[in-house]
């Protein structure tokens, strides 16, 4: 929908998906979004150059996530969430996992 | 002016780098890290500099790759120095608030334009709120302790980022 004003199709896309689950890594967005993971990498780079976006290691993961000091946070979720009210509900299924699981499973337990 | 990158301090190295950008007419702030070695007398010693600038990276290589600076991605080194100079995108902030007034420095190297010690320790404590970075914590104090700082000032603002409590809790270490 916005991919004019970002000039990047991935942008749109990591921002709505960190609405909804806080944090991801560039391999869980390169599936969700079925797309390859350097162009996934380069655009997670890019938002954490400008600011809006902060990483840490979960392990040997880079799992991004937003900056909570970043001073434009608010007004860009605000834009985000409004972006995925006006997704339709298959792309919404499809590219935002929104049936993840969240909740804590065992180590070791069958599914 | 010959400068010795490799026992150059991280002020005077700061103000090198503010000056020698400066008179090719790009403007930049230190902010982070760099600001509570300077306050602190070296208590904290970073060995990263933070510039915030609205200039094209582009340029400001053009400038540093004359004294011997290479740049990889936003970060620029010297072989000789053990400082890592990090360009930061604009604007400053500390967490909702817009910077707009700062320190300048004058010494040996040149000039040299940072956050003030109140927003020095704002900017530690925007760490300590929001990841409880514990270090950050302390290096808002270590400044607090040697600087005049605004405390009122730091209240409103640690009220409007909604994180009153933790202000307390620095308040309470500050005074021990």
């Amino acid at each position: 929908m916005l991919e004019y004003l970002f000039s990047n199709k991935n942008v749109e896309k990591i921002l709505i998906y960190l609405i909804l689950h806080k944090k991801a890594n560039a391999t869980e967005l390169s599936r969700a979004f079925a797309s390859s993971l350097d162009p996934i990498q380069k655009t997670l780079r890019k938002l954490e150059d400008g600011g809006l976006l902060v990483s840490f290691l979960e392990g040997r993961t880079r799992v991004f996530q937003w900056n909570p000091r970043y001073p434009f946070l608010e007004e860009i979720q605000n834009l985000a969430k409004k972006e995925y009210e006006f997704l339709p509900n298959h792309m919404k299924q499809s590219c935002y996992q929104v049936n993840k699981r969240k909740r804590p499973r065992k180590t070791g337990k069958p599914l | 002016m010959s400068i010795d990158f490799t026992t150059i301090s991280l002020k005077d190295l700061a103000a090198f780098i503010y000056d020698t950008l400066n008179r090719n007419g790009i403007e930049i702030i230190l902010v982070g890290g760099a600001c509570v070695s300077i306050y602190s007398n070296n208590r904290y010693q970073s060995y990263d500099l933070d510039f915030v600038t609205y200039e094209e990276l582009k340029t400001i290589e053009s400038v540093l790759q004359k004294h011997g600076f290479r740049r990889v991605g936003r970060c620029f080194s010297n072989s000789s120095c053990p400082y890592i100079i990090d360009f930061v995108n604009p604007p400053v902030a500390i967490g909702n608030e817009s910077i707009k007034n700062y320190e300048t420095l004058r010494t040996a190297t040149g000039m040299l334009k940072l956050l003030t010690p109140t927003d020095c320790v704002k900017d530690r404590l925007c760490s300590f709120f929001h990841w409880n970075d514990e270090q950050a914590l302390e290096q808002a104090i270590l400044v607090a302790s040697d600087q005049n700082i605004d405390l009122t000032n730091i209240k409103r603002w640690a009220k409007k980022e909604n994180h009153e409590e933790k202000f307390a809790l620095f308040l309470a270490k500050l005074q021990k």
